[in-house]
């Protein structure tokens, strides 16, 4: 200690630098330490009682054992116990004494510690010093005097004046009431029992128990709600069942309250604060915009001075500054843009045909669960009916003119055939002339039943095909109701029946045998002559023709999509 | 001749099936955004709430021909929004002013239906939508009450609703659209009866809509007979298992081993929410009973519950309270509880679709999950199959699972 004058410290500005820093990091630690939550008063724990009152039991032994000892001290190890007080006395005194605003003296600027900041902090820490809190008094008054020593709910020993021991024991009351605001009041009894502590025992169920009582609580609290939903008459809402689900919503999730009126209110402000920000977001547009042109009409004229500065004449307005290039790829575009919408018409156009065709057939279907059902049987019966005539009056219109079946010249009047050949013999065609009309009048059997498909497959028609009868099964439903034959006729050979002549052959015997009056069909060319023979090829070709072309001008579209040259080099006019 | 173009022509000539490859329709649209659907602005906003953000597959490609009113059989993969897929189209297609039922929706569990409630009622917050779940085990009158006071949508279970329709509280009259949740399961042997008996009573060619994550061929063949030219739009089983999920199994030589793998395994249970199903409800009397006198805290439901202490539980499960389950196969299918992270299959399922269900039960929604499959040796080939047929992979346990919850 008698060191410290003569040593000498070096320093330096980075000495006294890092030191202040080191000051200022411990200060600043300090408070941190302070502010962490096992610091904090609401996150204090008293500990457990029993332990105090181990520990008192144990001071209780030791002090004993301390007399004990004193007694048996020899007067060297009381003297030099004398001597320590003294010095630390003594030093007790310095630093009063230097704290006391003598700091200024030359004893002062020996110490390295400044007594000077270290009072004035004191001082202002002390009004925010704890206050001292009670629990009980422990009355352990040692000498008799106007001291009292109690230990506060935070399981603190306190000293005190015993004319304040009420207030203080007040205070920590409230202290505890702060702090174990939903703790069970037993905690606050020690008052009145103060060396009664709750046992360890009793501390661990209670944890478990609250755990408990919380879930209980829970469910109870659900019970109460699901009751008062029932009893609810308005109407339901999201919030209503949710019970402290934990489930994450979205950023936008408002949790609306469960009382309607509070609901409404809520839903209104939220509405109106939708379409405030609406609006402010518009008007910020707004601005935007004004503020874009008229910086851009700023620059403009900026441009325009600069240039006359120059001697440059007026620059020309943006629009008239296109050159020819632009212009053309102007125009290319725009052009293949209208080719292009016209084709996505044309496309949609179609699908929408389809998809009303599809429309149709659904409305028509009859599911199997539902039949039986009111409305449901006339449906089933209008579906066998109407589908099968507007089938032949669709067919027929869909046919393409040219092939359709001739024209005898000498009448002049169109007979009307189904696709097989057969004369289409029922009410709407009534009104025109048909085959029988041309025909001369014999006794004709009435009209036969609708057949079977497999009555039909076997009564082939003028104009049928192998070729049809290997689609399958799929497409036989297209016959149904096709007039039969009106007498059976053998069949020849229907393997062999692929050319035109054969089928010819096969007509003249038919004719041959159904009509008991012979009268030669009309000995023209058209009759005779390849149209037959066309119309039968020229069918599935018509299909083929469609295909091939669709499928040519989805090939140029894709081609046309997929080129992707630099708009300079492209100069095609399509 | 497509797979479409067969299922076209089927309704006029019914044929067999059993050969046809059934594929995902046509032309289905695919929209990116919920913006661009045309839904209602008071929709929108609840579809945004609630935490959808951009819609899932199922989602761009469901939910237009839904509310175009064509009949739908949707498939998508466990916990990618198809329960919110169908409610957006029937809250889109809903006249909220008409106070009758419209739309009716049915699943085979009563916490389905009730989840199915809560979803139409968070999505149709701004909409004034009321939405009832017809479930059995609840009081009766209560249930005509509420049916009386006029309900937009019912969901439900086949049994409380059939009642309800004789009864004639449930009117028919003004129902457009029946939505068959967990579809498979609804048309199984176990339920198909009772899904007849209450179309019956429907409008003719209701509007039919399909939802479900498995959909056997079986189940595409018979749909014609209550659905008109559907779309379909399916997932290929290879492509039904999500990557978010891991599988793994652990092998065991005894079935008493189980028990203590899943002690040790209790820490990583709770780490999130765990769900560990068994086949039988005895079963899950025992491993729970057995969890807790191991001290292991665990709730249990099945199906001989109580429905109240069924609610409880899963209200407990729901807000967090509990986070280990132990249950049967009545929490398979569609249970949503964004918090479970980890499945063990303490038994396997009996069938391949109810591995795809309950492992669906982690993973919600984009989130990651875990399945553990405890295997004896002679389940081992089951799980093999399991695997092949999904084309998924099971890997034996690794030490680090927990890392991957």
């Amino acid at each position: 200690m008698n060191d410290s004058g003569t040593k000498k410290i070096l320093f330096n500005k980075s000495t006294l630098f890092s030191l202040k820093a080191e000051l200022l990091r411990k200060q600043e630690e300090v408070k941190e330490k302070r502010q962490q939550p096992q610091h904090k008063l609401e996150n204090f724990k008293p500990p457990p009682a029993k332990d105090k009152s181990l520990e008192r039991d144990a001071k209780k032994g030791y002090k004993k054992t301390f007399k004990d000892s004193l007694n048996a001290v020899d007067t060297e190890e009381l003297e030099a116990c004398r001597k320590a007080k003294v010095a630390l006395e003594k030093k007790a005194e310095l630093y009063e004494h230097l704290a006391d605003g003598a700091g200024n003296s030359q004893l002062a600027s020996r110490f390295l510690v400044d007594f000077n900041t270290k009072k004035q902090q004191e001082a202002e820490k002390k009004p925010e010093e704890p206050i001292p809190h009670e629990s009980e008094n422990n009355a352990s008054e040692d000498d008799g005097d106007e001291w009292t020593e109690f230990t506060d709910c935070l399981g603190r020993t306190r000293k005190c004046h015993k004319s304040d021991i009420a207030m203080f024991l007040k205070r920590d009351m409230d202290l505890m009431r702060a702090i174990n605001k939903d703790k069970v009041v037993s905690n606050e009894e020690p008052e009145t029992k103060p060396e009664e502590p709750p046992t360890v025992e009793k501390e661990k169920p209670l944890l478990v128990q609250t755990t408990n009582e919380y879930l209980q609580s829970l469910r109870d609290k659900w019970e109460q709600k699901e009751k008062e939903l029932l009893a609810k008459d308005k109407d339901i809402h999201y919030q209503d069942l949710l019970f402290d689900e934990a489930r994450i919503h979205g950023v936008g999730y408002f949790s609306f309250s469960t009382d309607e009126a509070e609901r409404q209110k809520q839903m209104e402000a939220l509405l109106k604060q939708r379409e405030e920000t609406l609006k402010a977001q518009k008007e910020a547009e707004q601005v935007r915009k004004k503020r874009d042109e008229m910086i851009a009409a700023r620059v403009a004229a900026a441009r325009a001075r600069q240039r006359a500065r120059a001697g440059l004449p007026p620059e020309e307005p943006k629009e008239n500054q296109k050159d020819f290039t632009t212009c053309l790829l102007e125009f290319l575009t725009q052009q293949k843009n209208e080719a292009d919408a016209k084709a996505k018409e044309k496309e949609n156009k179609l699908k929408e045909e389809q998809e009303k065709e599809r429309q149709k057939l659904r409305e028509a279907y009859v599911r199997e669960w539902d039949i039986g059902k009111e409305g449901v049987d006339g449906k089933v019966k209008k579906f066998r009916e109407m589908t099968q005539e507007e089938y032949v009056e669709q067919q027929r219109d869909k046919r393409i003119k040219e092939f359709a079946p001739p024209q005898t010249s000498t009448s002049g009047n169109s007979s009307i055939f189904d696709d097989k050949g057969n004369k289409v013999d029922s009410k709407e065609t009534a009104a025109t002339k048909t085959w029988a009309d041309v025909r001369p009048r014999v006794s004709t059997p009435p009209p036969p039943e609708i057949g079977e498909l497999t009555d039909i497959t076997q009564n082939k028609g003028l104009y049928f095909s192998s070729s049809k009868n290997n689609d399958g099964p799929s497409k036989n439903f297209k016959y149904r109701n096709f007039v039969k034959a009106q007498e059976p006729t053998p069949i020849v050979d229907e393997l062999e029946d692929t050319d035109a002549v054969a089928d010819d052959t096969r007509r003249e015997k038919r004719k041959l045998d159904s009509g008991s009056v012979e009268v030669p069909p009309p000995p023209t060319f058209e009759y005779y002559g390849p149209t037959i023979k066309q119309t039968k090829f020229e069918k599935p070709f018509e299909s083929d023709i469609r295909e091939a072309y669709s499928q040519g001008a989805k090939s140029l579209e894709t081609k046309s999509s997929g080129r992707q040259l630099p708009k300079h080099y492209d100069f095609t006019f399509d | 001749m497509t797979a479409s173009e067969v299922s076209y022509n089927r309704k006029i000539i019914s044929e067999d099936l059993s050969n046809v490859e059934f594929d995902t329709s046509e032309d289905v649209e695919v929209i990116p955004t919920f913006d661009s659907m045309g839904l209602r602005d008071e929709l929108l906003r609840g579809i945004y709430t609630y935490g959808f953000e951009k819609p899932s597959a199922i989602q761009q490609r469901s939910i237009l021909p839904i509310v175009k009113g064509r009949d739908v059989i949707a498939q998508a993969q466990s916990g990618t929004g198809k329960t919110a897929t169908f409610s957006i189209s029937i809250l889109q297609s809903l006249d909220t002013t008409l106070r009758e039922t419209q739309v009716l929706i049915l699943s085979p569990t009563r916490e389905l239906a009730t989840q199915i409630q809560k979803v139409i009622l968070a999505l149709g917050d701004f909409m004034n939508v009321q939405c009832h779940a017809c479930i059995g085990g609840t009081n009766l009158g209560e249930d005509i009450r509420k049916l009386d006071y006029g309900q937009h949508v019912v969901s439900g279970t086949p049994g409380r609703v059939f009642d309800m329709i004789r009864r004639r509280v449930l009117r028919t009259r003004s129902i457009k659209m029946l939505v068959l949740d967990e579809a498979d399961e609804m048309l199984n042997k176990g339920f198909k009866e009772q899904i007849y008996d209450v179309y019956r009573y429907l409008p003719p060619a209701t509007q039919v809509v399909l939802i479900s994550a498995t959909l056997p061929h079986e189940i595409l063949e018979m749909t014609s007979k209550f659905m008109t030219d559907p779309i379909r739009i399916l997932v290929k089983r290879d492509e039904l298992t999500l990557e978010g999920i891991k599988q793994f199994f652990v092998a065991v030589e005894r079935e008493e081993w189980k028990f203590d793998t899943l002690c040790d395994l209790y820490d990583t249970l709770t780490i999130t929410q765990a769900v560990i199903f068994c086949n039988t409800k005895r079963k899950v009397d025992w491993l729970t009973q057995k969890m807790q006198e191991a001290n292991f805290t665990v709730s249990s439901m099945h199906g001989d519950m109580p429905q109240k202490e069924r609610d409880n539980i899963m209200k407990e499960f729901r807000s967090g309270q509990s986070r280990v389950l132990i249950t049967t196969d009545v929490w398979a299918r569609g249970i949503d509880v964004q918090q479970v992270s980890l499945v063990i299959n303490y038994d396997l399922p009996n069938n391949r679709e109810l591995y795809i269900h309950r492992i669906g039960r982690s993973g919600r929604f984009g989130r990651k999950g875990v399945a553990i499959n405890f295997v004896k040796s002679d389940d081992i080939r089951i799980l093999r199959d399991i695997e092949q047929y999904y084309s998924t992979q099971i890997d034996e346990m690794p030490m680090n699972v927990a890392d991957l919850i």
